[in-house]
């Protein structure tokens, strides 16, 4: 049978507490970039980063026996011939397996080439956010080794994000797919421009402005961003386009990289500000206006008034 | 001893946002982890007094707003509304252990699901995310399994509760 004890008193504190909480994501989205807010983030961040690397040494043991686990079932799946071997092999995969396939991604890394012969940063990924709707990534390098606010992270396969924030010894990394996450993309294959909105753990999706613009599946998207390096692999189209009420070009596009599995990315030491420079230098020879759609706010973008157009220069 | 209580049930929570945050990182079948955080919120605010599980619920969600960039605020009042409703039915609970599988189950989905909408009020876009029902049921059943070693291991870190004779799974 329900006994209400204690109740009132706690309804009382819990609606007291609703309000500080209201009150508190109004202070933060009042506030701007580098507010309180951050600066709180920031020294949590720094803060809890020792007890998140204490706790990631203790389990990685248990991580990486479930990952061996893992790849020993999915190798066993794919060659039933080998199975005797493989049940002979595998204490020892236990042991190494996850060890190899962790080698391997940190060499694959060291071998991606940045553009522009940018200097890099490699880092590990050291936390990921507190929810499935999180799309944050904690690497392991901070503004202590060189790390700082706005610059592009990436894997082997491409653009994996952006480092929305730094501390010494971390970094906090925005995904691409971030529903808030937009950025101007070109086709490579047409060189047409469009805008490529995250959708978190669905598909992205590509708006064209052309609306005659050839899009076909399988075409690669490269950044266009005045914020990013161009030419940047991020995304590959994944179904043929569709015209919605003849105003953009709308499909859906899939990353170039793994950004759910990251485990090792590369920071490239570019900042908005470099950017501009480079934008500058560049859009006298040869400029293309990227119209950036208002309505919806977009990550990184400058504040402007509703309606009013924003074009980004880019190469 | 109300003070050890509510000091025992913080360090565990932070406990489970630091395992949350780095082991679940690469702990993720079906490419979704277990919502860990509110599973031993559930369980602490079983073997609290009411009111300090709801301000234990707060502090644990400003923590986990604080590392993360949605709006400060979000979690806290995610956190302390879990810890509300289950300082508020926990009773019942006790009177009949078979509703805790579905009491898990519930208030985790439940959980999430306010996430989402406060995200989306709030302009972070959550339940844009294609994979949104998913990203809700995934956490909520790996709860139900992940339950039958947190739960219990709560209940004997706090002490167990004030009523005695619970038999079988005591949440």
């Amino acid at each position: 049978m329900w006994r209400p004890g204690g109740v009132e008193r706690s309804t009382g504190i819990y609606v007291a507490l609703v309000v500080v909480s209201l009150a508190l994501v109004t202070f933060d989205l009042r506030g701007s970039d580098a507010g309180v807010g951050e600066t709180l983030r920031d020294g949590a961040q720094a803060a809890f980063t020792p007890v998140q690397e204490v706790v990631n040494t203790v389990t990685s043991p248990v991580v990486d026996f479930f990952e061996a686990i893992s790849d020993v079932v999915g190798l066993r799946d794919e060659n039933r011939v080998l199975r005797e071997r493989v049940a002979e092999l595998e204490s020892q995969l236990q042991d190494t397996g996850a060890l190899e396939v962790r080698v391997e991604e940190l060499e694959r890394i060291l071998d991606v080439s940045p553009p522009d012969e940018l200097d890099t940063i490699t880092a590990q990924v050291l936390a990921v956010g507190v929810s499935e709707f999180d799309f944050i990534r904690v690497i392991d390098k901070g503004t202590s080794d060189g790390v700082g606010a706005d610059m592009p992270v990436v894997d082997e396969g491409g653009l994996i994000g952006r480092v929305v924030s730094a501390t010494g010894g971390s970094a906090r990394v925005r995904l691409i797919t971030d529903p808030t996450f937009r950025i101007a993309v070109r086709v490579e294959r047409t060189g047409e421009t469009g805008v490529l909105t995250g959708r978190g753990s669905g598909r992205m999706v590509l708006e064209m402005f052309n609306t005659d613009a050839s899009l076909v599946e399988g075409d690669l998207l490269v950044t266009a961003d005045g914020r990013f390096p161009a030419g940047i692999s991020v995304a590959r189209v994944a179904e043929p386009a569709r015209a919605e009420v003849g105003f953009s070009l709308r499909t859906s596009a899939i990353p170039t990289a793994a950004v759910t599995r990251v485990d090792f990315v590369k920071v490239l030491v570019f900042t908005t500000d470099e950017a501009g420079v480079e934008d500058l230098v560049e859009s006298e020879d040869q400029p293309v206006d990227v119209p950036i759609e208002q309505g919806e706010q977009s990550e990184g973008e400058p504040d402007v008034a509703p309606g009013e157009p924003v074009t980004t220069t880019v190469p | 001893m109300r003070l050890r209580r509510a000091g025992i049930a913080l360090a565990l929570l932070i406990v489970a946002v630091a395992l949350q945050t780095t082991l679940f990182a690469r702990l993720r079948p079906f490419d979704a982890a277990p919502a860990l955080v509110v599973l031993t919120m559930i369980g602490v605010a079983r073997r609290l007094p009411a009111e300090d599980a709801v301000v234990v619920g707060f502090l644990t969600g400003v923590l986990q707003d604080l590392l993360v960039e949605s709006p400060l605020g979000l979690w806290a009042l995610t956190m302390s509304t879990v810890a509300f409703v289950v300082a508020r039915f926990r009773s019942r609970v006790e009177d009949d252990p078979t509703l805790l599988v579905p009491v898990v189950f519930v208030v985790t989905f439940g959980a999430l699901a306010l996430f989402a909408l406060l995200g989306t009020i709030f302009g972070e876009k959550t339940l844009a995310d294609g994979g949104v029902l998913r990203k809700m049921i995934l956490p909520a059943a790996y709860n139900i399994v992940l339950g039958l070693a947190v739960l219990p291991g709560v209940t004997a870190l706090m002490g167990g509760s004030q009523r005695s004779g619970l038999r079988g799974f005591d949440l």
